[in-house]
């Protein structure tokens, strides 16, 4: 019974062991097409060294050649990867797809390979053995999905940028998936080599590739079973077809197009997403006690110690100075607010501070890392988290993930002890949980956790990023306007909380056009305007600033600006008569209605 | 001085192809992988017109870029547009576009049987030139020519006309370009059109240079295509045109001086350089990405 069908069930292994080299680059957003040039090295390397199954045996003979092809097909994608991993989207496609025709190309033209007449290869491989390798392939992937070190690579495939600020070594990250993904694909040549008797170079052409990325995303992409059913599928239809009695020739690819077709449209995240997606919280009553025990603790600067130098910092855009000549010094404790008109450069500088932007000129230390010449992984490492002005978070991820994300450098590896299902690595992972759980906790989110990150209100995904940077237990925490899209009351919590996380030692720098909020959150605050520096001092010195009352309102005869502030804001977040409304529940009032001092850019063009 | 003549015919097809290409990759940000069933069902198509219809090749090339031009129109409505606005819109325009390309290629199966299918005797016009010592027929005079009025064409169109303009404003971005009164849904379908079209001259013009349809034919060039594209500079028409020259020439020459069998390792080693030194291509422009 089971015979009559082992090669198609087989075929499924192999196409599905396949699927998964491609399943391996595309869960961190890679699209590789190079794996039939991967399988193909393996492949022909493995059938002419290995040795024949007469001398060892044919179980041995098989393993020694799978070990073989693995380590080939490994080689030869850290010599591609090394140079390409720099390229994105369809480039990296083209460029990998264009290595494997060479590939092709060469093995066609070589003795050794026997051209293009193939090479026989003994037929070793049963369904057993298929499948146990599938299974071992697809434990691998399972047991990846929820490390630590899966979920920096979907991290990396929501957004590359976002993922390096929360410390994640995105060049290091990439490469290992394309590894994976090179080794995978030797064990595909090296199995299908011994089951099929002969080979030829043509086996692993364009059209085997597009197969391969074909039947990963058919079956999913996000999910570690979404290979297995893809190939399934794509194996399956033509037997189907065959058994109902379909027979002229065209008729089979079609239906198979269409059915194809059907899927890619009509489900999105391909047929693993039939498969519901648990979504996980910590249970909140277990162990209180040794809350973050396996978390590493960082230790913050003690207050008054410097966090941040900043020497004469410029950057300039094509001979637009967008800032120049910053002088700045933050100290740790300090909540810095940095204020200015649109254009002024305020996310410029933050951005340099961050290292996200190298700046043109002068120099800047922060938390001992020189900026301009540390990667923004190493920076975020040193203790330095970001928010950013327009959302950048994982979307298709779940608040809580985007969070566990944010937690990447406090939490440990995880993945290789979940593949031996240590103990140890559940203990660490329930810890990053119940973190990342508490972080969301604090911004408010706790009942939001399960929900995807893209599918919260403006204002709830603007805690979310709050959350997600503190989770990375910074010393220095950067906020990038946080109460824009905020009502009064939702600013007023903000402002509760900033002052919170600065008694918790935390040093805080913030860029915010609610001008009440930041007279009234902050221990100092800089004011920029045309890239400089034009007061900096207490809430109180800056209130009463004439260069300040300047920029923002254009000339010194207007009403004093104080009074204008103080009537605007501090009234506003204290009088709590809607303390109460549920989080989020008004994300549309503009931002005028939250006190912002609104249009300071029509200001300080007219001051020009 | 023959070779150099031959290369620039097959080129200034891979260039045809290319283009339309790069023309949706430029513009709407989508590799379109139906486009080289479009260049092989335009082959079947323009042989049937001249065999069935008693035309003349230079009266079924309108035809057939009509022809193009719906079908790239059906494959921007059936495979593109019940993707927009998904997360996972790139990858699966990929596949849901080479799974029509699948149905388009098992159709053609269908219509016109697997074997390889010629133009009738005596449809080309023998008349032939003698340029500098090399023989140039007539057929290849109007191959060139109908290429290169075309990209001519299309270069004017996307610069001087109002449609033209709201290509460009929908490929810098298609959500300020909305707010702005283009009507981005009919720019996208207008674009898959022309680019079919070309693709679907290409595709005869193919044709009638080697005499020869395959239902293979598509993703020969399929391979080649990308190269140009990536050479040239993705979404850069001019660069397309300069990369269809240079792969169709490099190829000449390279079976002339290296061996057939070696042909295709010059377009990838190409390929792959140009993606090492020079990512955004010849004559592309590197995006700059904003924080």
């Amino acid at each position: 019974m089971l015979l009559e069908y082992a090669t198609t069930l087989t075929f499924i292994a192999l196409g599905a062991i396949f699927a998964y080299s491609f399943y391996a680059v595309l869960i961190a957003g890679q699209l590789s097409l190079g794996q039939a040039g991967f399988a193909s090295l393996a492949a022909f390397s493995a059938a002419s060294l290995a040795p024949s199954g007469d001398d060892v045996g044919d179980v041995p003979a098989l393993l020694i050649a799978v070990v073989l092809g693995m380590a080939v097909g490994a080689l030869a994608s850290v010599v591609l990867g090394l140079p390409t991993m720099h390229l994105r989207g369809v480039f990296l496609a083209i460029a990998t797809l264009g290595f494997a025709e060479a590939v092709r190309i060469v093995l066609l033209n070589q003795e050794w390979t026997g051209g293009a007449q193939g090479l026989a290869v003994p037929r070793i491989l049963t369904v057993g053995m298929a499948w146990t390798a599938l299974a071992v392939v697809a434990y691998w992937f399972w047991r990846m999905g929820r490390s630590r070190y899966g979920r920096a690579l979907e991290a990396i495939r929501e957004d590359e940028l976002a993922a390096r600020s929360m410390g994640i070594d995105v060049g290091r990250h990439r490469l290992a998936a394309f590894v994976t993904s090179g080794a995978v694909a030797g064990l595909y040549g090296v199995l299908y080599a011994y089951y099929v008797r002969l080979i030829a170079p043509g086996d692993f052409d364009f059209v085997a590739a597009v197969e391969g990325l074909v039947t990963a995303v058919l079956g999913g992409s996000t999910m570690f079973l979404g290979p297995l059913l893809g190939s399934g599928f794509q194996t399956m239809i033509p037997e189907i077809q065959r058994a109902v009695g379909v027979e002229a020739g065209w008729i089979r690819p079609f239906l198979a197009s269409l059915l194809l077709l059907v899927v890619i449209l009509f489900l999105p995240g391909g047929l693993a997403s039939l498969i519901p997606r648990r979504t996980r919280m910590p249970q909140s009553d277990g162990g209180d006690g040794d809350r973050g025990a396996h978390l590493a603790a960082r230790r913050h600067p003690a207050a008054g110690e410097t966090v941040a130098t900043l020497a004469g910092l410029g950057k300039e855009y094509g001979g637009v100075h967008a800032v120049r000549d910053i002088d700045l010094e933050i100290r740790a404790g300090e909540v810095v607010g940095l204020i200015g008109p649109n254009g002024a450069g305020k996310t410029t500088l933050v951005n340099m501070i961050s290292g996200l932007v190298p700046p043109s000129s002068g120099s800047a230390t922060v938390l001992g890392a020189s900026i301009g010449r540390t990667p923004v992984h190493k920076l975020a490492g040193a203790g330095v988290s970001r928010t950013f002005q327009h959302s950048k978070l994982f979307n298709r991820l779940s608040a809580l993930e985007n969070v566990l994300v944010g937690g990447h450098l406090v939490s440990r590896p995880t993945f290789l002890r979940r593949l031996l299902w240590l103990p140890s690595s559940r203990r660490d992972e329930r810890a990053a949980l119940e973190h990342a759980a508490r972080c969301l906790n604090r911004v408010g989110l706790g009942d939001l956790a399960g929900n995807r990150a893209s599918s919260l209100s403006y204002g709830d995904q603007r805690r979310l990023e709050i959350a997600r940077a503190l989770a990375s237990e910074p010393s220095l925490l950067i906020l990038d306007e946080p109460a824009a899209g905020m009502n009064h009351v939702e600013a007023a919590k903000l402002s509760a909380l900033i002052t919170s996380l600065a008694a918790d030692g935390l040093t805080i720098l913030f860029i915010e056009h609610n001008v009440g909020m930041v007279l009234e959150t902050c221990t100092r605050v800089v004011v920029l305007n045309f890239g400089e520096v034009i007061a900096s001092g207490t809430p109180e010195e800056i209130a009463a600033d004439p260069a300040v009352i300047e920029a923002y309102l254009g000339t010194e005869d207007h009403e004093p600006v104080t009074g204008s502030i103080a009537e605007g804001t501090l009234d506003d977040p204290t009088g709590g008569a809607a303390q109460n409304a549920p989080a989020g529940a008004v994300t549309n009032v503009g931002p005028s209605a939250a006190g912002t001092l609104e249009p300071p850019d029509t200001t300080s063009r007219d001051a020009t | 001085m023959q070779q150099l003549l031959n290369g620039i015919f097959i080129g200034s097809i891979y260039a045809l192809f290319a283009i339309g290409f790069t023309l949706v990759f430029g513009i709407l940000d989508r590799l379109n992988l139906a486009h080289p069933a479009v260049f092989a069902a335009s082959a079947f198509v323009g042989i049937e017109l001249v065999e069935r219809g008693g035309l003349s090749l230079w009266a079924a090339l309108p035809i057939v870029f009509v022809f193009g031009a719906v079908l790239g129109l059906l494959i921007e409505r059936l495979a593109f547009r019940p993707l927009k606005g998904r997360a996972d819109a790139h990858f699966a325009g990929l596949i849901s576009s080479i799974a029509l390309a699948g149905m388009v290629i098992a159709l053609l199966q269908w219509r016109y049987g697997p074997d390889t299918r010629r133009f009738p005797a005596g449809s080309f016009p023998d008349t032939r030139y003698e340029v500098a010592g090399a023989q140039v027929t007539l057929v290849q005079v109007v191959i060139l020519g109908v290429s290169l009025a075309l990209m001519v064409g299309l270069t004017y169109m996307v610069t001087r006309t109002r449609l033209g303009r709201g290509m460009r404003a929908v490929a810098e971005n298609p959500d300020a370009a909305r707010v702005l009164g283009v009507n981005v849904d009919r720019i996208t379908a207008v674009t898959f059109a022309i680019s079919s079209a070309l693709g679907a001259v290409a595709g005869v013009l193919f044709a009638i240079n080697v005499n020869t349809a395959q239902l293979g034919m598509g993703s020969a060039i399929e391979l080649k295509g990308l190269a140009v594209i990536i050479v040239g500079g993705m979404g850069s028409l001019p660069g397309a045109l300069i990369g269809g020259l240079a792969l169709g020439l490099a190829e000449v020459f390279a079976v002339q001086y290296i061996g057939s069998s070696w042909r295709d390792v010059i377009a990838f080693g190409l390929l792959f350089l140009i993606l090492l030194l020079r990512p955004q291509g010849l004559l592309g422009a590197r995006k700059v990405r904003e924080v």
